[in-house]
């Protein structure tokens, strides 16, 4: 006989004899366990939710240095492909003497948001000092009170220099917790090679010819806001309900197959691919695009198009919240704002960027898609907190989890 | 089992037909031919992953080749953030290799050399992390970060490095651990050898190999893991992670290298502990049985 | 002897205490948290409160028995896909490798020391709609002239099928190597064919290797969801992209966790009942009699 013999059977053994004495020293174990534990969960309840309600401080005022950290998504600031440098960046330690700590930490507002509002809430910005989020994450963290207020006496260009057009929404009229960064529009970016033809609507996406060839954006307002605009609805005066019959229309285009994919960034690699004939898609990826591929074409539809800004929030706990205001500062002069635009291929929210690009990159100053007409730009309801998640959370059932 | 009984019936000589001889040859080579088959379907992504390091490509995304360039070769990490999130990987992966493998061991030390009540269940509890899901894991490691209101970041995905790596450790450790021959401990006390010496200079030297598989192994799992690490790791990046993030934007030729690299390296190390094992096999079997 | 058996006695529970409170603190108290989650309602703007709301699991199942159901689907075709390519292999490798045998058994691991996420985008590569694969395949007349491999089912088994495919391997390998070639000489000498061989004898002491290969392959595959979410389309989600959508986009933590835990309680069960069967050292990779 085997070790392995003896083992199994002395295990056998064991399991038979000791069976009630086990038993019982193992429920004393458990209810102690169980009751330790309770007294811990009880000291962490109210750590799960509900951040502070204050009013946002405001930002006082101090020195200009040291190191700032910001956050934001990639390819969103100009760099130089061969020095890898950010020429901006570098341009502000130059000026403010304070090194720029850059890291492309976003991809997805949900999933940044995700990822900090634990420690937001608990007052601790993990070291950010600055972080880039889309209007109504910007809205949200405002209302949780995750972000600071705004010194603008500290930020003379920013006032000065804040298009018109992004000065006043709704949820911050006053642009004191938030600052955009860029905007962009919401449009189809199609194949024209393979489409055999021009589209001019998101109902083109809604098309059996192209069955599988077509993606969304996995972007709740910029794909359900679409597609009201499609059916002739306004997506300002959406309610819940109307939205969600949207969301039931995107919900059977998925599951018959008409739609391949939702995706963040990567519906780009998927037109470049031919996996995808047309998609929804942001306007500054399609200008990358068509240098990738000239056949590559945006247009916004005709019905009507959502627009989305990008904004700069300072967290709860930035440990360098003066400079912080310094950078948004920098960034809104024009000549900053030129050499950003110019890389990034957004929609700047800053006067006079064109003028100056007008001397320095004519190709860039004619581009509509970087100076676009806004006249028949959109934005998305901003809806209560419960139908904001009842929608998200339907939508994100839509489209599979 | 060798020995017949009675009722067998007697062996007949050996006149098998030339088809059923054939028959085998045929059915060696058809398993020979679907093992290679089965071998080329697990190399053609490793295959492609590294000819695509190559690739000097101009799109964002290395799909297509357009030509050979040794440019990435050259500076790996030469993109945005890709070096720190490595150095991040090797970091958490030493740190949490080193812990999980002291960690390990003894539990494996224990549960293969003294029987104890209540071996049964914590062998059970020791298993239970290996079947969970990683998404489960992860998860549940989260909500306990977020109730207690731990910082999410380094500390957090080292811990959760640890946890997922010592039933790896014990696992492998033990099925080692089992073919230990006691009589050299046995014989080394004989020899008037305390019981901290026996194990630093007998016990030690011969579970040495069956503990760098294990540590081995965490390392490896440590660097590739992406899940747990995902729920976990609030803006601190790895390896995998800095790829996942990056892959919805650009695929850029360095990645491939990288993975390239870390393919290698271990390829070289799991190498190297094969061929230390068969030379400590070999050295085995020169030992004289008697004593 | 007594103060030595007592010693003796604290020894192995001294060597286990380290590791066994790591694991309790870090493994049993968050799915301990993770349970109260799940019990508890509420939103991040008015925070949760505990109000034992068992509804959550049975709305949970209900809302998401589809992917439930899929993933359950998917792992079980992975696995058995796994165990139809990994038996041939692992028999080969050890009854005829030879001296090559560790040699083979790396090459076979090797691939899976590259990123499992650079893996996956491979597999998007070589199955893509412009790839060669896909033209010869519709040359071929394998898939219709507008079918493609990716983005569909298929492509998403595979996925999940290639990237767990060593944890098949490797017990099935460790268990047919264990076999005393003796007693397949002796069933040889008793005249029995080759596939009677094979059936009576092989086979059954291989499956401790293949049971504890397909355990190890079907949990971590029915929880998985890189390969639905590269791979995938949304019809093709599984239970790993809801728990992971609920709660780092929704960030609705008792759905969340209730669909976690009740992940777990089912493999849990089927766990159990292999120790049951096997006996709890099989768990742990020795062979049960």
């Amino acid at each position: 006989m085997s070790d392995r013999d003896y083992e199994r059977i002395f295990e056998e053994a064991l399991h038979r004899e000791i069976d009630r004495r086990r038993f019982l020293r193992q429920a004393g174990v458990g209810m102690a366990s169980l009751s330790a534990m309770s007294l811990l969960a009880a000291c962490g309840d109210d750590e799960l939710g509900g951040g502070k309600k204050e009013e946002a401080k405001q930002i006082s005022g101090g020195k200009v240095g040291g190191t700032l950290a910001f956050s934001n998504w990639p390819l969103y600031i100009d760099i130089d492909d061969k020095t890898k440098q950010r020429p901006t960046l570098n341009a502000f330690k130059k000026e403010y003497g304070a090194k720029v700590k850059y890291t492309e930490e976003i991809n997805d507002n949900n999933e940044f948001f995700g990822k900090v509002r634990q420690q937001y809430a608990q007052g601790d910005s993990g070291g950010r000092d600055l972080h880039v989020v889309t209007d109504w994450l910007c809205a949200r963290m405002e209302r949780l009170g995750y972000v600071q207020k705004f010194d603008k006496s500290q930020m003379p260009n920013a006032v000065k220099n804040i298009e018109p057009a992004v000065a006043s929404p709704d949820f911050d009229p006053k642009r004191e917790i938030s600052m955009p960064w860029q905007s962009g529009q919401v449009g189809v970016i199609y194949r024209s090679d393979k489409t055999g033809g021009d589209l001019t609507s998101v109902n083109d996406l809604f098309d059996p010819k192209f069955k599988g060839k077509v993606t969304f954006l996995s972007e709740l307002r910029d794909t359900v806001g679409s597609v009201l605009l499609a059916d002739g609805k306004n997506p300002e005066d959406a309610d819940l309900n109307t939205a969600m019959t949207a969301v039931e229309k995107i919900e059977k285009a998925a599951k018959d197959g008409q739609i391949r994919a939702f995706t963040g960034n990567e519906f780009t690699r998927q037109l470049l691919k031919g996996d995808s004939f047309a998609a929804l898609g942001w306007s500054g990826d399609s200008v990358q695009l068509r240098v990738d591929n000239p056949k590559i074409k945006f247009v916004a539809p005709g019905e009507g198009f959502m627009v989305f800004t990008d904004s700069m929030q300072i967290p709860v706990g930035a440990p360098n919240a003066v400079t912080a205001q310094k950078m948004i500062d920098f960034v809104y002069q024009p000549e900053i704002q030129a050499q950003i635009t110019a890389y990034v291929n957004y929609v700047p929210p800053v006067k006079g960027v064109k003028e100056i690009l007008e001397k320095a990159d004519p190709e860039i100053a004619e581009n509509t898609l970087i100076f676009p007409d806004l006249s028949n730009a959109h934005n998305f309801a901003t809806l209560s907190p419960e139908d904001e998640r009842e929608l998200e959370s339907a939508f994100q059932q839509a489209i599979g989890a | 089992m060798e020995a017949a009984t009675p009722s067998m019936p007697r062996a007949q000589p050996d006149s098998r037909p030339r088809v059923a001889r054939l028959g085998r040859r045929a059915l060696d080579l058809a398993l020979k031919g679907y093992a290679g088959l089965a071998l080329l379907y697990l190399l053609v992504p490793i295959v492609v992953i590294i000819a695509f390091s190559f690739n000097d490509t101009e799109s964002r995304y290395n799909f297509v080749w357009d030509g050979f360039t040794l440019d990435y070769w050259k500076d790996p990490f030469g993109f945005q953030g890709l070096g720190e999130a490595m150095q991040h990987s090797l970091v958490i992966a030493g740190l949490s290799t080193i812990a999980a493998t002291v960690l390990g061991t003894m539990m494996a030390l224990a549960l293969v050399r003294y029987q104890f009540r209540g071996r049964s269940p914590v062998n059970f509890f020791i298993f239970l992390p290996l079947a969970s899901p990683e998404v489960v894991l992860g998860a549940s490691l989260l909500s306990l970060f977020l109730s207690v209101g731990v910082a999410l970041g380094f500390t957090t995905v080292l811990i959760a490095h640890i946890m997922f790596n010592v039933s790896f450790v014990v696992v492998t450790v033990r099925s080692r651990l089992i073919g230990f021959d006691r009589n050299l401990e046995e014989a080394a006390q004989d020899l008037g050898a305390s019981g901290l010496q026996t194990f630093r200079l007998v016990t030690l030297p011969l579970i040495a190999p069956g503990v760098l598989a294990g540590a081995l192994l965490a390392f490896a799992l440590s660097i590739d893991d992406f899940v747990i690490t995902f729920f976990n790791n609030g803006s601190y990046s790895t390896f995998p992670l800095f790829v996942f993030t990056q892959a919805q934007r650009q695929i850029p030729p360095n990645i491939n290298v990288v993975a390239t690299m870390i393919f290698l390296v271990t390829l070289a190390a799991m190498a190297a502990t094969v061929l230390q094992q068969r030379r400590a096999e070999r050295m085995a079997e020169m030992r004289p049985d008697d004593l | 002897m007594a103060a030595l058996r007592a010693r003796k006695g604290l020894l192995p529970w001294a060597l286990l205490a380290p590791g066994l409170v790591f694991l309790g603190v870090f493994f049993l108290v968050p799915l301990y948290y993770m349970a109260e989650v799940s019990l508890k309602e509420g939103s991040l703007e008015e925070g949760y409160r505990l109000t034992w709301a068992f509804d959550n699991y049975t709305n949970a199942i209900s809302d998401f028995s589809e992917q439930f159901i899929r993933s359950f689907v998917y792992g079980g075709t992975a696995t058995a896909a796994a165990l139809l390519i990994a038996y041939p292999l692992a028999y080969a490798i050890a009854f005829q490798g030879g001296r090559w045998r560790n040699a083979l058994l790396l090459a076979v691991i090797a691939p899976f020391f590259t990123t499992y996420l650079i893996r996956t985008l491979s597999w998007q590569t070589i199955l893509d709609d412009a790839s060669p694969t896909v033209d010869f395949m519709r040359t071929v007349g394998l898939i219709a002239d507008d079918g493609r491999l990716l983005q569909t089912s298929g492509s998403v088994i595979a996925g999940i099928t290639y990237n767990f495919l060593p944890f098949m391997i490797l017990p099935l390998y460790a268990s047919l190597e264990r076999i005393d070639k003796r007693m397949l000489e002796a069933g040889y000498d008793l005249y029995a064919s080759r596939r009677e061989v094979f059936r009576r004898v092989t086979l059954p002491l291989s499956m401790p290797g293949v049971v504890a290969g397909s355990l190890l392959t079907f949990i971590p595959s029915v929880g998985d969801f890189i390969n639905a979410e590269f791979l995938g389309t949304s019809n093709q989600t599984m239970i790993g992209n809801v728990i992971q959508s609920r709660y780092l986009v929704v960030t609705d933590y008792p759905t969340a966790a209730a669909l976690s835990f009740i992940l777990m309680l089912i493999i849990l069960v089927l766990v159990l009942i292999w120790a049951r069967v096997a006996g709890t050292e099989a768990l742990m990779g020795a062979e049960a009699k």
